[in-house]
């Protein structure tokens, strides 16, 4: 097994993203997943994309525009 | 006067931060690399063309790596001819083959040099620019400058007028996001422009005395909420941070619009004056894309957000403006007292949540009316505390301004366990039971009446298991006392001759950091008419009390503040609490026993201690 490399774009963890760290994960080509060095996580690209889609529950107006500032 | 003045700023960066970690994955660093230059320029190019096709000039920061270009020199020339466009001189983007050949060193945040390094950095910096163009810049900045920075360059170069000097709240949190590796600690400052002192750059001056010689910009308009709690770099006026935070979807980022509309808002607390500024780094639009943020993203949000400014300029509801421009502007529109104000809501999670945010010479602070009126940060700025930054001095890389009230990082009303947590709040007590106000969820309403910045909340209900009442929260700032005056008053209650115990108190400490520091050294003292009660602290758990209070306070010689409660009235029982070590904080209270229609007003004071 050779060294991981980046992949196809340069995907954050999303365990740590919702922890509010930033961290780059590496893709093993081997098995075609993303992994973590500082948390556990370990998945392929779709699940990194449907964990980046449920890291946005926080922001109920994501697509909200807003007039009022009282 | 209605005035939302908005400073679109770009820097040619040569190798910008984070390209040459990201983009040169897996090659040996090489700082020279053609490639690398080639697309910093090119990013830059495409920065100033968006700009200029919305009809905006920009303030040109150039960095000393593009100094040594050629063309990126008379690419400047000639925007500025053309466009209007302002020539400054930023100190980021220090680092090329000229820059660590001669300081033999990878540093490249000027507030973390020695102050010799500094000067010299300064000189060679200043001396290029003027070799190059003829005449020396107005404006300049980093991420962060310090006030023995700012000195010198004053000192040295007089014609400057203005410098990006920080980024709000951009401190632990940030280092914390960024794995533990970026230093940029520097929380503590105002949120919007601001005449620097020449003590301490977050602290602003209070009279043309300790007027630094410049106004201060911050870097970005950061969301006055959303950054207190969550990583600062998602939520600002930079459309890649925005998409950092991950807060879009579909392509469309409407948060970016509601922060730059809910910004032209604070008109209303401050004369009619707003204000905005942009200032992307071009390694935020690089061609590997942005973490997840594809380039083709990365240009659209930034196409956008101009877009967007240019819109409002068309309906004559934004002004841009360079560095240099603003900066004279707002030295005849502001006056060194007038306190930057801003009610902030929540515009992202969809929660209720309001904030107002107060900043003058003397302090700054945060009211939640969340926790009904708690203040959950203080910053003692009337200490105008002088703390050398960079290698060399004790911070080498803190330059935080020290807070007293911080309830993010030292707890607030909630706490695991044990002990406190640093706010200031209102407990009414009523046979044997307690409530805090902290758990009365409230708005607030601002007002303005001659010198007098006036909070007013709306009445929060309190419920004991045999009385109800109604009580109104003020809070008012009077222009230059370094004071803020807080009345609670009784406006109903269920039975009109009941008697409740108000007991108005601060619990505070003192750091830059979540971490504790050594409370020894502080002073604690409750003075009334009859006698005097003092302790030094030294984690005993102590306690004491006076009757007919005239004043309880804390001397803390570590950050040059005296901190007191003063009674508006007579009667009231004056308190000290010592804390513990696992509790390292201190609390000073007034209290008294009122009725219906009656107010206890007591007034918060900050002071330089020596
Ligand atoms: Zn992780």
């Amino acid at each position: 097994m050779s060294q991981a490399g980046k992949g196809r774009l340069n995907y954050r963890c999303p365990s740590c993203f919702m922890r509010d760290l930033d961290i780059d994960m590496f893709y093993d080509k081997d098995t075609e997943e993303y992994y973590c060095l500082r948390c556990q996580f370990t998945g392929k690209e779709d699940e990194v994309l449907k964990l980046n889609e449920m890291a946005r529950f926080r922001y109920k107006n994501l697509l909200k525009r807003i007039t009022d500032f009282e | 006067m209605s005035k939302f003045i908005l400073n679109i700023i770009h820097r040619p960066e040569m190798v910008p931060e984070y390209a040459e970690k990201v983009t040169g994955q897996g090659k040996k660093e090489d700082i020279g690399r053609k490639s690398l230059l080639t697309e910093s320029l090119d990013i830059f190019k495409l920065q100033q063309e968006i700009a200029h096709e919305n009809g905006f000039k920009t303030t040109i920061q150039m960095t000393y790596a593009s100094l040594f270009n050629e063309e990126a020199v008379q690419l400047a020339k000639e925007h500025h001819e053309k466009y209007g466009d302002e020539i400054g001189l930023t100190l980021l983007g220090l680092p090329c083959k000229e820059f660590r050949e001669k300081y033999k060193t990878k540093d490249f945040c000027i507030w973390m040099f020695s102050m010799e390094d500094k000067k010299s950095i300064v000189n060679d910096v200043f001396e290029k620019f003027h070799e190059v163009f003829g005449f020396y810049p107005t404006s300049t900045g980093s991420y962060y400058m310090d006030a023995d920075l700012t000195n010198y360059i004053k000192e040295k170069y007089p014609m400057v007028k203005c410098a990006v000097a920080t980024c709000w709240e951009e401190g632990p949190k940030a280092y914390r996001t960024c794995n533990n590796s970026w230093y940029t600690l520097f929380d503590g400052g105002p949120w919007n422009p601001w005449i620097p002192s020449k003590a301490n750059t977050h602290a602003p001056a209070a009279n043309a005395e300790e007027d630094s010689g410049i106004v201060a910009i911050p870097h970005l308009s950061r969301d006055l909420l959303a950054c207190f709690d969550g990583n600062g770099s998602n939520f600002g006026t930079h459309p890649q941070n925005v998409l950092r935070g991950m807060i879009y979807k579909d392509g469309e980022y409407p948060y970016l619009f509601n922060l730059i509309d809910q910004y032209k808002s604070l008109q209303k607390y401050n004369n009619g004056y707003a204000y905005n500024m942009m200032f992307v780094g071009p390694g935020w639009m690089n061609k590997m894309g942005r973490w997840e943020a594809p380039y083709e993203l990365l240009v659209k949000s930034y196409r956008d957000g101009m877009a967007y400014y240019a819109e409002l300029r068309d309906k004559g509801e934004i002004e841009d403006m360079t560095m240099t421009e603003f900066a004279d502007w707002y030295r005849v529109n502001k006056s060194y007292t007038e306190p930057e104000c801003a009610l902030w809501k929540d515009i992202l999670y969809g929660s209720e949540k309001q904030l107002f945010w107060y900043v003058d010479p003397y302090l700054r602070t945060c009211v939640d009316m969340n926790q009904g009126g708690a203040l959950i940060d203080l910053r003692p700025y009337v200490a105008k505390l002088e703390w050398p930054v960079g290698i060399g001095t004790k911070h080498v890389q803190d330059a935080s301004y020290p807070f007293l009230i911080q309830s993010m990082y030292r707890a607030g009303y909630f706490t695991h366990y044990a002990g406190e947590g640093t706010i200031k709040s209102l407990k009414v007590s009523y046979e044997g039971e307690e409530v805090d106000l902290c758990l009365c969820r409230t708005k607030g309403k601002y007002s303005k009446k001659g010198k007098d910045t006036i909070l007013t909340l709306d009445p929060v209900e309190i419920e004991f298991s045999d009385l109800k009442l109604k009580l109104v929260t003020t809070f008012t700032f009077t222009e230059g006392s370094s004071e803020i005056k807080v009345s609670r008053k009784i406006i109903e209650m269920s039975n009109p001759d009941a008697k409740v115990h108000l007991n108005e108190y601060m619990t505070a400490c003192y750091g830059t950091t979540e971490y504790p520091e050594d409370m020894c050294g502080i002073t604690l003292r409750c003075a009334g008419k009859e006698e005097t009660k003092e302790l030094s602290y030294n984690y005993k758990c102590r306690e004491e009390s006076v009757s007919n209070a005239t004043k309880v306070e804390a001397v803390v010689p570590q950050i040059n503040t005296r901190v007191s409660l003063i009674p508006g009235s007579t009667g009231m029982e004056g308190y000290l609490r010592e804390g513990y070590a696992f509790s390292p904080m201190f609390t000073l209270g007034l209290t008294k026993t009122i009725s219906n229609s009656e107010e206890l007003i007591t007034c918060l004071k900050l002071e330089k201690a020596d």
